[in-house]
């Protein structure tokens, strides 16, 4: 379980003070999939990286907390402070750009035991490593490989077989499928629904793709403008929208011959700036497990 | 590709520049109007007030262009000379210190040089990409600008001024080091080798702080660069150590095409070999080469400059070489 409470994470550019996260406050529950869906410059990121516990210049956290269920490896519960040990051990990343988050010059075994995570006894990781990434589909040769020799589905199998490998309690995963043919995607994307049924872990999933949200998640947390606009289960949200945008986001996935969505902007500005929809910071609950923003709907654009 | 076939092609491409590089070596002068055994015989004419008989000069000729690999045509020298290179490596003997031959002074200056400037060469890359490393890894701290202040600082001095004022002030004013360098001949017994160090130490100090400045700039930006790359990023959010990621993502990676750099700058020792050997009379090739460009010496000039293409050429086969080694990229193509 995971509760933000009342969480802003802000950026210092210059004078200039940004809140990328701007009041949120949820709690998310063990053992799902949680979908994170909304706009560029809506806080998603952001938001992530502040649960993974990667809070570093020029980004800071201004107000509020963030409660982890966690227990470290030393058995005391995991807190902000103490979180980044606990990194590849109970929680684990999955980057936005799998083509290049390997180290061209150097063999994926090497960065299966290159960080403290990892087991001291490295020949037994190896060994276990072997094994492990056969059961997601690659072949045990590819330890011993560099990253270029291996096409974009096997390494973000790779990077899938790092995040899980240590069996962590809660995974992140940052557009994990963008670089991908959608083929590829979608074995990717049951790969992870696979793993986390059988590890019953938490994953937390950003991504732009509505679609992979429906097939994913479920739960879902829709953002705009650093504020969570909309949050429950997967398929109350998409039976059921009760944000204006969230509703634009759905309708946003294509339908053949349906054009009448061109050329509508969903903002007009991104974080902290203007926004088209006036977001309340407090979620009401409309259902039982169904949250959403109140607010004067529809400021600036038709929706 | 094999490994083999890869070596055996990069050899084979080495001889192929050796032998282009003697080739243009050898036609260059001959392309000029100018005759040196005309030259040396009317030299000889004008001393001896022009008493020399016809038969004298047809037979000086004679044997000045055996001597000098100057008989038949153009063809046959050029046969005779890649032979005598090739075979013996002679170049014929000095004008200016006639009889002794080209080679025997090419070989006795070669140790001096190659231990100066290379050993310095290799110092300066070693230290400068070490501090590049940190400056440009934490470039986000304000005490890693110190470091890149001393490449700034250093990088724009000219050689000469930097040599010459090293000279003034560790030799002259603060008299650590000798002023004019003396080195002992003959056999190397301990005590000389230590005497050869400490004569040594000053041009090797002015090489290391001339060359350091440019690769702690060069690997400063190449650092930076690569601490954005994504895979450094990830190692980051795995938790893995400031020393993994700077030596072992970052470094790795942005030595790469350092490695390019010290392979060109060693074949071209020679090139400084000329300044720091004249500011610090050092009995290196580039003295040799000085006096040789200064007496018309032809015979040791050919010498010198086939030492400076072979050494180009070995430096490019030995990277070419190992390039392979640090870049698996360029392995497996």
């Amino acid at each position: 379980m995971i509760r933000l409470s009342d969480l802003k994470i802000s950026y210092r550019i210059g004078n200039r003070v940004i809140d990328a996260v701007d009041g949120v406050t949820l709690t998310i529950p063990d053992r799902c999939i949680v979908g994170i869906a909304g706009e560029s410059g809506s806080g998603k990121s952001t938001l992530m990286k502040a649960i993974y516990g990667d809070i570093q210049s020029p980004m800071y956290l201004s107000q509020g907390r963030i409660d982890y269920s966690l227990k470290g490896a030393d058995g005391r519960p995991v807190t902000s402070e103490t979180i980044r040990r606990e990194w590849f051990r109970s929680l684990s990343y999955i980057p936005q750009s799998s083509m290049n988050s390997l180290n061209p010059v150097i063999r994926i075994r090497e960065q299966f035991i290159d960080f403290p995570g990892s087991d001291s006894n490295k020949k037994r990781v190896l060994e276990r490593a072997r094994a492990y990434i056969g059961k997601l589909g690659l072949p045990a040769e590819a330890m011993d490989s560099y990253p270029h020799q291996l096409s974009g589905g096997m390494r973000q199998r790779v990077m899938i077989a790092l995040a899980t490998f240590f069996q962590p309690e809660l995974i992140i995963a940052d557009e994990p499928t963008t670089a991908l043919d959608v083929v590829v995607q979608k074995e990717i994307l049951l790969l992870l629904m696979e793993l986390q049924e059988q590890m019953g872990n938490t994953i937390l999933v950003v991504s732009h793709d509505m679609g992979v949200h429906y097939q994913v998640t479920q739960k879902m947390l829709i953002m705009y403008a650093g504020r969570v606009v909309e949050y429950g289960d997967t398929d109350g949200i998409f039976s059921d929208p009760q944000h204006p945008y969230t509703r634009m986001l759905i309708d946003s996935l294509p339908t053949i011959g349906d054009d009448s969505l061109r050329g509508v902007l969903a903002s007009t500005a991104g974080a902290g700036g203007d926004r088209a929809f006036r977001v309340e910071p407090h979620l009401v609950e409309v259902k039982p497990g169904h949250f959403v923003a109140r607010g004067e709907h529809s400021a600036g654009v038709a929706a | 590709m094999g490994v083999l076939a890869f070596v055996a092609k990069r050899i084979g491409i080495y001889f192929a520049v050796l032998f282009i590089g003697l080739t243009i070596t050898f036609l260059l002068p001959r392309l000029m109007p100018i005759n040196p055994v005309d030259g040396y015989i009317g030299q000889l004419q004008s001393r001896a007030n022009g008493t020399m008989t016809a038969e004298a000069i047809t037979e000086l000729r004679s044997t000045l262009e055996t001597l000098y690999g100057l008989k038949g045509d153009l063809f046959t020298q050029y046969v005779s000379y890649l032979k005598r290179i090739v075979f013996s490596f002679d170049f014929g003997p000095s004008f200016t210190y006639y009889p002794q031959p080209v080679s025997a002074m090419i070989f006795n200056a070669l140790p001096w040089t190659l231990g100066l400037l290379l050993t310095a060469t290799v110092i300066a890359w070693l230290l400068g990409n070490m501090v590049g490393l940190v400056a440009g890894y934490f470039h986000k701290k304000k005490a890693a600008s110190i470091l890149e202040f001393v490449g700034i600082l250093l990088y724009p001095i000219p050689y000469y001024i930097l040599a010459v004022s090293m000279l003034l002030l560790l030799a002259y004013i603060f008299p650590i080091f000798p002023l004019s360098a003396t080195f002992p001949v003959g056999q190397m017994t301990p005590e000389k080798f230590g005497m050869v160090i400490y004569n040594s130490l000053l041009p090797g100090i002015t090489l290391v702080l001339a060359g350091f400045g440019w690769n702690i700039l060069s690997m400063k930006a190449l650092a930076v660069a690569t601490t954005e790359e994504a895979y450094v990023t990830y190692a980051r959010l795995k938790g893995a150590s400031n020393w993994t990621r700077m030596t072992r993502y970052v470094f790795r990676n942005a030595l790469l095409p350092q490695v390019t750099a010290l392979a060109l700058s060693l074949g071209m020792v020679f090139n400084g070999a000329l300044l720091t050997e004249m500011i610090f009379s050092y009995p290196g090739i580039g003295l040799i080469m000085r006096t040789a460009a200064n007496g018309g010496d032809y015979n040791v000039l050919y010498g010198a400059i086939t030492i400076s293409i072979i050494a180009v050429a070995t430096a490019g086969l030995v990277i070419d070489l190992l390039y392979p080694l640090l870049d698996p990229r360029i392995r497996h193509k």
